[in-house]
């Protein structure tokens, strides 16, 4: 099975574990207390918003695409959350839920069919989100109830055993975006895609249809992650999530999935979620200041890319 | 044949008859928009979107994109104000040296964007959209948040000095671009970008040294972003993280919407001109007309998809990642 690949490439499977690991105990020379399950613990509840919005960018890189509407949507889902919270009580998630899917729909559409590239066509969508998220919010700060937060969303907040709700029910997202990538006929396709559009396109898929599935799911995961940070700030705003993206798309491309698409996926970028939250919270204790990280950030992504890009699919890199 | 022709004709003149269309519309809605002051107000708002906008459009003739134009003017305006009030504070004495300053700072910023993406075979959209938040990290770092004030009249003259009604900064802006329409006309390495964005291939197998021609299309785009940043300094009289927001956004969909095809190899500056004249006089006259201006971002993406949808020439493409 693996006779075709050379040793590199072999290892470079490997890189994203071997990182986070090495990463790890780096800080941990430093400071032994980085490494106590306590501060492991919140440092992962801490990235759950991320996570969650990492893993839907996922699935978009994963066919060669890319998300860049993704902190617009969850922008507008903590508004609308905030707003619908009163009328709608818990089906204020569900109609967040559905708004994300409709915007990465309409994502979905402008690209596959009306054939725009994905960053235009994303960005385009990004902007109608954040003016919808304007327009709901009337570009005000808003906030929950905390009693009807509670009664709606308290069973996200609340801690089991010591471990926080909110990390279980971001596992388990992750864990539906594994079963759908792995055991579902639309995730096998996605991968196809990923790796040779043209001999899918060959064989006969309707290509166009599971590329919009793809970029809904994005959305919904954007919403979903914007939904569970609303609740934890208690609140909304059409900026509140801000400086989302450039980690989230840091977190897919550390974790193994290159931006070419086709190998890689969810589990890795969960391991890349975590780099990136081990690295945030080391240059805490390194007293870097927080625009330094922008900046480190950044430069990571350019190497990441530079690293994982498959170069035999871009006969002409534009 | 002919009335092919005549359609790819017709076609050119849409981005200036949708230019007039909403100019129509809006006075029709409010008279007031049709007034010399009201001009002179877009003018003064177009001139360093259209800076930005000139400068992007290099880089999309080529076929490829750049998306660092907020981290580029960033930092270009916060170090354009530094070394403005490091030099004495004024244009009239070694302040001017800023300028040129500046204008350097933006053309190493746009090399090592093009570096990255040529040398490291990284596609160019994601190249310049890192550096882009590199160069908003940096600009946060160089200023700690703050902002920069600059008082220098001479320098500040660029708005409020009028002549014939217009500000100063408009002249400029016009002249900046003719050079740019020159460079696009008249030079090698302006019709070797359309030569590139035609066909990559053929360009390569005539004899370009295509990698070293999409460094110096960054290069120029990055003068001209730097050229923007001046010009939005001027604007408001103050630098800061803050300059280059939305820069990205509105410049891009200005290209695309003024008919310069991102799949390169057709369109121009003055497409640009156009592009960045119909998205000011939309933002203009939605709050002329009494809307508020958020809706501006959705308006935008709106017209973004439709531009780009009505540009594609779908048969020839194979697939759109």
């Amino acid at each position: 099975m693996n006779g075709g690949l050379t040793y590199t490439e072999r290892m470079r499977r490997h890189f994203p574990w071997i990182t986070l690991v090495s990463a790890l105990l780096l800080v941990g020379m430093t400071d032994i207390n980085f490494l106590s399950p306590e501060n492991l613990l919140n440092l992962a509840t801490d990235i759950v918003p991320l996570l969650v919005m990492a893993v839907g960018m996922t699935l978009v890189i994963y066919i060669g695409s890319i998300d860049l509407s993704s902190q617009s949507i969850a922008n507008m889902a903590t508004v609308l959350t905030t707003i619908s919270l009163p009328a709608l009580g818990v089906g204020s998630g569900l109609l967040v839920i559905a708004a994300g899917l409709l915007f990465g729909a309409i994502s979905g559409v402008v690209t596959a069919r009306l054939k725009v590239p994905s960053f235009i066509s994303t960005l385009a969508v990004g902007g109608i989100a954040l003016s919808v998220g304007q327009f709901a919010s009337g570009q005000q700060a808003l906030h929950m109830d905390a009693e009807q937060r509670k009664h709606a969303f308290g069973w996200i907040m609340g801690t089991t055993a010591g471990i926080p709700h909110e990390l279980i029910v971001a596992l388990a997202i992750v864990a539906v975006a594994w079963f759908i990538q792995n055991r579902m006929t639309a995730g096998r396709t996605f991968k196809a895609i990923g790796a040779a559009e043209p001999v899918v396109v060959a064989s006969g898929i309707r290509v166009e249809r599971y590329k919009i599935l793809a970029f809904a799911l994005s959305g919904m995961f954007a919403a979903i992650a914007g939904l569970m940070f609303s609740v934890r700030l208690s609140g909304g705003s059409p900026t509140l999530a801000e400086g989302f993206l450039l980690p989230a798309i840091v977190a897919v491309l550390v974790g193994g999935t290159p931006l070419t698409g086709g190998v890689g996926g969810v589990t890795n970028t969960l391991i890349g979620t975590m780099i990136v939250a081990v690295v945030r919270s080391s240059m805490l204790y390194l007293n870097i200041p927080a625009t330094g990280q922008q900046i480190f950030f950044g430069l990571v992504l350019i190497v990441a890319i530079a690293t994982t890009i498959d170069r035999s699919k871009l006969r002409i890199v534009k | 044949m002919n009335q092919f022709l005549a359609m790819e004709n017709f076609r050119k003149w849409i981005p200036l008859l949708v230019l007039i269309g909403l100019a129509l519309f809006f006075t029709a809605v409010n008279p007031n928009f049709l007034s010399f002051r009201n001009f002179a107000r877009i003018a003064i708002s177009a001139s360093p979107a259209l800076m930005v906008a000139v400068g992007v459009t290099f880089v999309i003739l080529m076929g490829s994109i750049d998306l660092s134009m907020e981290g580029t003017v960033a930092v270009c305006a916060v170090l354009f104000a530094l070394m403005l009030n490091a030099l004495g504070g004024s244009i009239a004495g070694w302040g001017w040296m800023a300028i040129p300053g500046t204008l350097f700072v933006g053309a190493i910023l746009g090399a090592i964007n093009g570096l990255i993406h040529v040398q490291l075979k990284i596609p160019s959209f994601m190249a310049s959209l890192s550096l882009g938040f590199v160069g908003i990290g940096l600009s946060l770092l160089i200023t700690g948040g703050n902002r920069i004030q600059i008082e220098d009249p001479i320098f500040r003259s660029l708005l409020t000095l009028r002549i014939g009604g217009f500000a100063l900064m408009s002249y400029a802006a016009l002249a900046a671009l003719l050079i740019a329409w020159f460079i696009q006309d008249n030079t090698t390495i302006g019709r070797n970008f359309y030569a590139i964005g035609g066909g990559e291939d053929l360009a390569r197998s005539s004899g370009l040294n295509v990698g070293k021609l999409r460094i110096t299309g960054f290069v120029v785009a990055g003068i001209f972003f730097a050229l923007g940043a001046i010009f939005a300094v001027a604007r408001l009289g103050i630098a800061e993280t803050e300059t280059g927001r939305n820069f990205m956004f509105v410049s891009v969909t200005s290209v695309v919407v003024g008919g310069t095809a991102l799949r390169g190899g057709s369109g121009g500056v003055w497409n640009t001109l156009v592009g960045v004249l119909i998205v000011n006089v939309i933002g203009n006259g939605m709050v002329v007309i009494g809307l508020p201006d958020y809706f501006q971002d959705g308006v935008l993406g709106l017209l973004v998809i439709a531009a780009v949808y009505l540009s594609t020439d779908r048969r020839s493409l194979s697939f759109v990642k």
